[in-house]
C-alpha cells in the first residue's frame, strides 16, 4: 500500500522499543509501522514484507510472546513490550529446536517465509507445547509460503512438539 | 553424497534470517525508486512533462522513453520475433501498467508526490481485451506484425508455431472414435512472497553493481548491458538471496532498467521494490491458454492422430508467449505415441499485460486437456484409464517426432507404481459406481500423465564452474548458479563432496556474481542440476585428478591405485598408507611453481546442435533428456458448496536419480501445492484490462489448512558414475501438471462433473 504523506510533515516521538531483550531508542513518526522500524532503522531485515497489508505473515514477530503482524502494528503501539524478531531466536549463535527442525525437515526452500513461520510456531508451541496437526495447520493460516506446500514446515513443527511419554 | 537427503546448506542462515535479499539490501545515500504507469490500457502519449516534479525538493532524477534510447528488448529476440516492447513507454502505451516514467527521490513519500506531478497527455485508441476478438480482422492493431506462414486472416498474431507430421486425415478417417473438446486454463500468478526489487549503483569507476530478485544473473547482466548500452565487464549482478520467482522473475522488467539508469544518473544507490499490488496488477503472470484438442483413436484405444490449436493470450507484448506455443507441442507429443500431429499455436497480442512463464510453462494447461480427454476416452471405450495409459505411453529409447530420444523413459513404470500404490483400477470403479447418495461428501481418484524437458539452448546456453582447494584441504567452488529455493548451492556442493568424498561442510560455495564466478545457465528452463551439475562435476574430476597426481609422487604409487576419504588419500590396497589433502596440496604448489590445485569444468547441453529448437516449427533437437511422472490426486468434493478438496498426491516420477530426495520431494510438494491451487481457486479477475482481485486476500493461494499429504515414488533409471557425465532429469517444474490433470479426473470420478475449464467450478444445484 502506497503510504504517501497527506500535507505537512507527521509529528516525531522518541521512543524506547525493548526487542531481542535489548532497549532501542528509536525517532519514529505516529505512522511508522513497527516494520517499517525494525527494517529501515535498525536493520532487523529478518521480518519481510511480502504485501504490507497483513495477508501475508512474512512480518510476523512475536509480541510479548503472541505472534503479530509487525506490518499492521505501529512502532509507538510497540513501546513498553517485549519484541522478538527472528534476530533474537538464537542467541550466541545457537539456533532453537525449531529453527534447527526447519533446516533438517526441508522445511525451507526460498526461506522468504520462513522467519515468520518459525515465529508463528514459537508462538504457538508456548501456548501449546503439544499441539495436534490440524492446530499447527490452523496456527500457521495467516503465513503463506508458495514453496513448500507446508509439508515439511508442518512436519518440522511436529518434530518438536512435546509427545506424551508411554 | 549423492542421493542422500542433505539439508540444504543456506539451511542456518536463512532460518534466523540473516539472508540477504534484494529487499534487504540498504546502502548509504540511497534513493528510493518509483515507476509511473499508463492507467490506459492503450494510447498514444502525445506528451510528458516532467517539469514541475522536477522541481520539488528531494526529487534527484526523472526518466522518460526519450532517455532510453529508443531501445527495445523481448523475452525472444530473433530474426521472425524481434524485441517489441520499449524499456519505458515512447510513443505509444499498449497496456494498463505500463511503465511510462520512473523517478529517483530522496524517500518513498518524495517520490510518489513526483509521481503525481508527472504530467501525462494521452489519445486513448480503442483496446481489445479477448484473444478471439483481437483476432478479428477488425480488431484495433496492437502491433503491426507479420508472420509470413501464417495461412488465416488473423490479427495480432505475435507468433506461430506449426508441426505437422504422419497422415493426419488417414488417422481420423479410419479413427473408431474422435473426441473433440475446447480446455480453457484462466489467468493465475506465481505470488513469489519476495517482491520484484531491484538495487543499483553506478559507481565513479564506471561499473554497474546490481542487486535484482531474478533466475539468473548472466541473463539478467546481458539484458541490462543491451539495453544500458553497458558492456557486459562494467556490470556486475551481484548475489542475494531469491524469495521465490516460479518463471515470473526471468524477464528483463522495466523497473531492472529504470533502476539501473537512475543510479547512472544521480551517480547514487537506488533501490525499487514493487508494491504487491503493482506485481498482481501490472507485472508478468502466466500464459492463460484456450486448447482445441481433438483426437481419434482405434477400437483399442491407441491413439492414430492429434489436431490441436491452442490460442494463447500473450498480452501487449510478446513476452514468452512464443515460446508457450512452442512448448505446447512438446508437451502434446512427448509422453504418448502419436503417429499423426497437426499442430498449430498462436501467440495473440491483447491490451492486457505481458505473460511470462510460469512453472510448466504451457504444460499444466496441455496435460490438463489431453489427460481430460484421455479419461473421457476410456470411459467410452471401457477401458480402464491405466490400461488407456499404458498403451499409449512411450517406451525406452522411443525417438520423438523431433529426432531426440526419449533414452531411459521411466514413464511405463511410472504408471504401473502409481497405479499399484494407489490400487487406482479397483478404487476408481468404486467411486465410480459405489457413492453413497446420502453423503453430501463424494470421493474420487484421479490419475495423469506428463513428461518435461531437461534443459535446452537458449542464452546463456551454458554453465562453467571452479573447484579451487585450500591450503587446509577444503574446497572452494565457484558457480554462477543462482539459488532461487531449489537447493542448486546444495546439490552442486553434493557433487563436489562426492568427488572428494568429503562432507558438505568442507564445500564453500561462492555463487551468482557476474564478477566472480563464471558463466551459468540459470535457474530456469529445468537445466541447472543437468548442466551447471555436470559443469561442476568435469571441475571436481579435474582438481581431483590433479590432487591425486600429487599424492601418488609423495607415496610412490600409481595415481589410479588411490582413492579419497575425509580430506585424505589413501593407498587402495593399504588404507594405512595414507596422506592428507593438505599435503598433496602443498606438494602440488612446490612442484607446479605456485600453481594451486583449480579445477576447471564447463557443459552445454545439445552439444552439436547450433541452437535450440525452431519456434517457427518445433524442428531440431529440444533436449538431452526427458523426464516423466505419474500423479493420482484423491478428493473430496462436497456437492452442497461446491467445496474441492484435494486430499492427498501420489507422484510417481522419473527424475533419472535424486541427487538429494529431500530437496526433491519439496518440489514435488510444492508443485503439487501450486496444481491445487490452480485447479481449484486461483485466479486473476480482470476487467478491461485492470486486474480487480490484486492482493493475496482476493487470490487465494493455498493455506497451510488446504496442505495437500504426499507420497513420493522414484522411479531410478539413471546412475551417478565416475568419470561421465550424468543424466539427471528435471524434477522442478513438470510436476504441476499431472496432478493438475487428475484433480479434474478425480472430480469426475466423484461426481460426473468434468470440467472443461480451470480453476473447477463445481456446478451446484438449484
Amino acid at each position: 500500500m502506497k503510504k504517501k504523506r497527506q500535507g505537512s510533515r507527521m509529528k516525531k516521538y522518541l521512543i524506547t522499543l525493548h526487542i531481542n531483550n535489548e532497549d532501542y531508542e528509536v525517532t519514529v513518526e505516529d505512522r511508522d509501522t513497527l516494520l517499517d522500524v525494525l527494517r529501515e532503522k535498525l536493520h532487523l531485515t529478518g521480518a519481510k514484507e511480502a504485501c504490507g497489508t497483513g495477508e501475508c505473515g512474512a512480518c510476523t514477530v512475536l509480541v510479548d510472546d503472541r505472534a503479530v503482524l509487525a506490518c499492521l502494528t505501529l512502532a509507538i503501539e510497540a513501546e513498553g513490550k517485549a519484541i522478538t524478531t527472528i534476530e533474537g531466536l538464537a542467541p550466541q549463535g545457537i539456533l532453537s529446536p525449531l529453527q534447527q527442525a526447519f533446516i533438517e525437515h526441508g522445511a525451507i526452500q526460498c526461506g522468504f517465509c520462513t522467519p515468520g513461520m518459525i515465529l508463528s510456531a514459537t508462538a504457538l508451541l508456548k501456548a501449546n507445547p503439544a499441539p495436534s496437526r490440524q492446530e499447527i495447520q490452523k496456527a500457521l493460516e495467516g503465513n503463506l509460503c508458495r514453496c513448500t506446500g507446508y509439508n515439511k514446515i508442518v512436519e518440522a513443527i511436529e518434530s518438536v512438539t512435546v509427545k506424551d511419554t508411554p | 553424497m549423492i542421493g542422500k537427503r542433505i539439508p540444504r546448506i543456506d539451511g542456518p542462515v536463512k532460518a534466523t534470517g540473516e539472508a540477504k535479499y534484494t529487499v534487504d539490501i540498504q546502502l548509504p545515500g540511497m534513493l528510493c525508486a518509483k515507476i509511473l504507469r499508463s492507467p490506459l490500457p492503450h494510447a498514444h502519449i502525445l506528451n510528458i512533462d516532467i517539469s514541475k516534479a522536477l522541481k520539488i525538493r528531494g526529487v534527484k532524477a526523472i526518466i522518460t522513453g526519450t532517455d532510453a534510447w529508443g531501445i527495445k528488448h523481448g523475452f525472444v529476440e530473433t530474426p521472425r520475433y524481434p524485441a517489441d516492447q520499449f524499456v519505458l513507454a515512447n510513443d505509444r502505451v499498449r497496456y494498463i501498467g505500463e511503465e511510462v516514467a520512473a523517478v529517483a527521490a530522496i524517500d518513498e513519500d518524495v517520490a510518489l508526490e513526483a509521481l503525481d506531478a508527472i504530467r501525462v497527455d494521452y489519445e486513448e485508441l480503442p483496446a481489445v481485451f479477448d484473444l478471439f476478438e483481437a483476432m478479428k480482422p477488425d480488431a484495433p492493431e496492437i502491433h503491426p506484425v507479420e508472420i509470413p506462414d501464417l495461412k488465416e486472416p488473423y490479427k495480432n498474431i505475435g507468433g506461430q508455431c506449426e508441426n505437422v507430421f504422419g497422415d493426419v486425415d488417414g488417422a481420423f478417417a479410419k479413427a473408431f472414435l474422435v473426441k473433440k473438446d475446447r480446455y480453457e486454463g484462466t489467468l493465475r500468478t506465481h505470488c513469489y512472497l519476495e517482491p520484484q526489487a531491484t538495487v543499483a549503483h553506478y559507481d565513479s569507476g564506471g561499473t554497474l553493481h546490481v542487486w535484482t530478485s531474478g533466475m539468473g544473473v548472466f541473463r539478467k547482466r546481458m539484458h541490462l548491458s543491451r539495453t544500458l548500452k553497458i558492456p557486459a565487464n562494467n556490470i556486475h549482478v551481484h548475489k542475494a538471496w531469491v524469495g521465490g520467482a516460479f518463471g515470473g522473475k526471468i524477464d528483463l522488467f522495466s523497473h531492472e532498467f529504470c533502476t539501473s539508469l537512475l543510479s547512472m544518473r544521480t551517480g547514487r544507490p537506488v533501490k525499487f521494490v514493487a508494491e504487491r499490488e503493482e506485481i498482481f496488477s501490472y507485472y508478468r503472470n502466466s500464459q492463460p491458454m484456450v486448447i482445441d484438442l481433438e483426437t481419434a483413436v482405434d477400437r483399442d484405444g491407441h491413439i492414430l492422430g492429434q489436431r490441436v490449436r491452442c490460442y494463447n493470450d500473450c498480452g501487449a507484448y510478446r513476452g514468452s508467449g512464443v515460446v508457450c506455443i512452442f512448448l505446447c507441442w512438446g508437451f502434446v507429443m512427448l509422453p504418448y505415441r502419436i503417429p499423426a500431429l497437426d499442430y498449430r499455436g498462436y501467440s495473440v497480442y491483447t491490451n492486457n499485460p505481458v505473460r511470462a512463464p510460469q512453472r510448466g510453462h504451457g504444460a499444466p494447461k496441455i496435460r490438463f486437456a489431453v489427460e481430460s480427454q484421455m479419461d473421457a476416452i476410456a470411459e467410452e471405450l471401457s477401458i480402464d484409464p491405466v490400461e488407456l495409459r499404458l498403451r499409449n505411453a512411450r517406451h525406452r529409447g522411443e525417438i520423438l517426432p523431433n529426432g531426440d530420444s526419449v533414452k531411459n523413459a521411466g514413464l511405463i513404470e511410472c504408471i504401473q507404481m502409481a497405479a499399484a500404490r494407489t490400487n487406482f483400477v479397483a478404487t476408481y470403479k468404486k467411486n465410480h459406481t459405489q457413492q453413497s447418495e446420502s453423503d453430501h461428501i463424494k470421493r474420487g481418484i484421479g490419475m495423469g500423465v506428463s513428461a518435461y524437458f531437461t534443459g535446452t539452448l537458449i542464452y546463456p546456453n551454458n554453465s562453467a564452474a571452479l573447484v579451487q582447494l585450500n591450503d587446509d584441504g577444503t574446497i572452494h567452488l565457484l558457480t554462477g548458479a543462482q539459488d532461487i529455493g531449489q537447493g542448486a548451492e546444495t546439490i552442486l556442493a553434493q557433487i563436489v563432496a562426492e568427488e572428494f568424498g568429503v562432507s558438505v561442510d568442507d564445500i564453500q560455495v561462492a555463487a551468482a556474481d557476474t564478477e566472480t564466478t563464471p558463466v551459468d545457465i540459470g535457474s530456469w528452463i529445468s537445466g541447472l542440476t543437468y548442466v551447471t551439475g555436470n559443469a561442476v562435476k568435469k571441475a571436481a574430476e579435474e582438481a581431483k585428478k590433479l590432487l591425486l597426481h600429487s599424492a601418488s609422487r609423495e607415496l610412490n604409487v600409481k595415481p589410479e591405485d588411490l582413492d579419497v576419504k575425509s580430506r585424505t588419500i589413501y593407498v587402495k590396497h593399504d588404507p594405512h598408507q595414507s596422506i592428507p589433502f593438505a599435503r598433496a596440496i602443498a606438494r602440488h604448489i612446490r612442484e607446479h611453481g605456485g600453481d594451486p590445485i583449480i579445477g576447471r569444468g564447463f557443459f552445454r547441453g545439445l552439444k552439436d546442435a547450433a541452437i535450440g529448437p525452431s519456434l517457427k516449427n518445433a524442428k531440431g533437437s529440444w533436449s538431452d533428456s526427458y523426464a516423466f511422472d505419474v500423479q493420482v490426486a484423491e478428493v473430496e468434493v462436497d456437492t452442497r458448496t461446491g467445496h474441492i478438496r484435494v486430499v492427498k498426491a501420489v507422484t510417481a516420477h522419473d527424475c533419472g536419480f535424486p541427487i538429494n530426495p529431500l530437496l526433491v520431494e519439496g518440489q514435488i510438494d510444492g508443485q503439487v501445492s501450486m496444481a491445487a491451487g490452480q485447479a481449484t481457486n486461483e485466479i486473476v479477475r480482470m476487467k478491461h484490462g485492470l486486474t480487480v482481485n490484486p492482493s493475496f486476500l482476493e487470490y487465494k493461494m493455498p493455506l497451510a489448512t488446504e496442505m495437500v499429504e504426499n507420497e513420493y515414488i522414484d522411479v531410478v533409471t539413471e546412475e551417478y558414475t565416475k568419470d561421465h557425465h550424468f543424466h539427471t532429469k528435471e524434477v522442478g517444474e513438470g510436476y504441476v501438471s499431472a496432478i493438475l490433470a487428475a484433480i479434474a479426473n478425480a472430480v469426475y470420478n466423484a461426481t460426473g462433473y468434468r470440467t472443461k475449464v480451470l480453476p473447477i467450478h463445481f456446478p451446484l444445484e438449484k
